[in-house]
C-alpha cells in the first residue's frame, strides 16, 4: 500500500503528473514476484505446493509464509530469505522512479518526510508502512478511540480486499459520523454479544471495482446482481472475521442486504473509511455494539 | 456425474458454484433462491446432492436441511459457509449434514466433497 499512500502524496503534491505515477507502477510489477515464485525458482518448494498454497490463501486469512511453514514445505529461516529475495515494495517503487528518472532519490525522501510530518506519523509508523505492514497501516488511519475489534474487522476486510479484490488499493483518514450520505451499498449485520455492522457503499458505479472481480464477471452498472457480490464480498469478510474471534464472542451473521439508489446510513457513532480502488473511491463503514440504520 | 441443487439466495454464489460443478461434468438440476424454495425443489427435483446455505432469509440453511431431511432421511446434503459459523456446523451435524464448504468457493475442494458424499 505504501506505493499507492505516497505515490498518491507526490502527485497531490505535483511532484509526480498522474501519468508518470502510472509509468512507475507498471515499471514496479516487473520487478514485483510473488513469494511461492521464487520459492520454485530456489528450488525451496515445487510448482505444485505452490499453487496449492495459493489455492488456500483464496479461503484461509494467511500469508504465504505462513502457510508454508504450517503446512511443513519451508522453515521460518527459509520464508526470511524468500521475503529478502523477494524485495520491498517501498524500494521497488523509488527504483522505479528513478529508474525512470521522475525524481532523484534526495527528492524522494525530501517528500517523504513532508508526507511524514503533514500525517503526523512516527517513525515507527513509517517503518511499519514502508515494510507494508498492512494491519498497522490501517491502524494509523483510524481513529484513536476505535474499539479494537472494530479495528480487528477493519483489518480483516482490508486484507481480504488485497487478496480477492485488488492489491493495489490505498485507504485515506477514516472519521466518525452518526449520519452518512451514501450511494448504493451493501450491508450484513452480525448479531450476538457484540452486534456490529459492515458495509461498503460508493457513489457511481464505484462499488463495480468489488462486484466484478469478487463475481469474476463484468456488469454494466451498479445492478442488484452486482450489488448482491458486493454483498457475499461482506459475508466473506465477516465470516473470517467471527472464525477469528469465536473464542472472544459468540456472533451470528445475517443474511447481507444491499440497495441501488442513494441512502443515509446512520447509527450514534459509525466509522468511515475512504478506500481508492483505482479511480473509484468506496466506502467501508462499520459500527459496533450497534447496528447501522439504513 | 452428479445430479446437484444448488440452494443460495445470493445469485453469484449460485453462479459460481453452478459454473465449477457444470464445468466438471456434474448436472445442477435445479436452483433455490431460500430455505424454502430449497425443500420444495428437492421434493420435486430429487437431486443426488444438495448444497445448503446456512444464511438465508425465509428458512434458513438449518431450517431447511431439518426439512429436507424429514422428507428424506438419506438425502446428500453438503452445507455452504462462510468461515466462522462453527455453532451452526454443529447444529447441521446433529441434523445429518454430509459435509462442509466455505465461501468463497474453492473449486477443487467442492469437487471432492461432491465426490466424497457420492460415495
Amino acid at each position: 500500500m505504501i506505493q499507492q499512500l505516497f505515490g498518491d502524496y507526490l502527485v497531490k503534491t505535483g511532484k509526480l503528473s498522474e501519468s508518470q505515477l502510472q509509468t512507475v507502477f507498471e515499471c514496479q510489477k516487473k520487478v514485483r514476484v510473488k513469494l511461492g515464485l521464487i520459492a520454485v525458482a530456489e528450488k525451496l518448494m515445487t510448482p505444485q505446493q505452490s499453487d496449492e498454497l495459493n489455492r488456500l490463501q483464496a479461503v484461509v486469512d494467511k500469508r504465504f509464509g505462513d502457510l508454508a511453514i504450517e503446512k511443513g514445505y519451508l522453515t521460518e529461516a527459509q520464508v526470511s530469505k524468500l521475503l529478502s529475495l523477494q524485495g520491498n515494495a517501498y524500494l521497488t517503487f523509488i527504483q522505479a522512479i528513478t529508474d525512470n528518472g521522475f525524481l532523484k532519490l534526495d527528492e524522494i525522501e525530501a517528500s517523504l518526510a513532508d508526507f511524514q510530518k503533514e500525517n503526523a506519523f512516527t517513525a515507527g509508523d513509517m517503518e511499519a508502512i514502508k515494510a507494508d505492514d498492512i494491519d498497522k497501516t490501517i491502524a494509523l488511519f483510524l481513529p484513536s478511540d476505535v474499539e479494537p475489534l472494530q479495528v480487528e474487522l477493519m483489518q480483516t476486510a482490508i486484507r481480504t480486499f488485497i487478496r480477492l479484490i485488488d492489491s493495489d488499493i490505498f485507504v485515506e483518514k477514516a472519521f466518525w459520523k452518526s449520519t452518512f450520505s451514501m450511494g448504493s451499498y451493501a450491508i450484513q449485520h452480525l448479531r450476538g454479544e457484540r452486534p456490529a455492522s459492515l458495509l461498503f457503499a460508493g457513489q457511481a458505479d464505484s462499488l463495480l471495482t468489488i462486484a466484478e472481480p469478487f463475481a469474476g464477471e463484468e456488469f454494466e452498472t451498479v445492478d442488484m446482481d452486482a450489488l448482491d457480490a458486493v454483498g457475499e464480498f461482506t459475508n466473506c469478510v465477516n465470516g473470517m472475521f467471527c472464525a477469528k474471534n469465536s473464542a472472544k464472542c459468540e456472533l451470528d451473521m445475517l443474511p447481507p442486504s444491499f440497495r441501488d439508489g442513494d441512502y443515509i446510513a446512520k447509527a450514534n457513532r459509525m466509522c468511515i473509511l475512504p478506500i481508492h480502488v483505482g479511480q473509484s473511491v468506496v466506502y467501508m463503514i462499520t459500527a459496533f455494539d450497534e447496528t447501522i440504520v439504513i | 456425474m452428479s445430479k446437484v441443487l444448488i440452494v443460495d439466495d445470493s445469485r453469484t454464489s449460485r453462479k459460481i458454484l453452478k459454473g465449477i460443478l457444470e464445468g466438471a461434468g456434474h448436472e445442477v438440476v435445479g436452483e433455490a433462491v431460500d430455505g424454502q424454495d430449497g425443500v420444495e425443489k428437492y421434493k420435486e427435483l430429487s437431486p443426488e446432492v444438495v448444497t445448503l446455505d446456512i444464511t438465508m432469509p425465509v428458512l434458513d440453511g438449518l431450517g431447511s436441511l431439518a426439512e429436507i431431511k424429514k422428507a428424506d432421511p438419506n438425502a446428500r446434503v453438503i452445507m455452504v459457509t462462510a468461515a466462522g459459523q462453527q455453532t451452526k456446523m454443529v447444529e447441521a451435524i446433529k441434523l445429518g449434514a454430509a459435509e462442509f464448504i466455505t465461501k468463497p468457493f474453492e473449486p477443487d475442494l467442492i469437487l471432492a466433497m461432491i465426490e466424497k458424499v457420492m460415495k
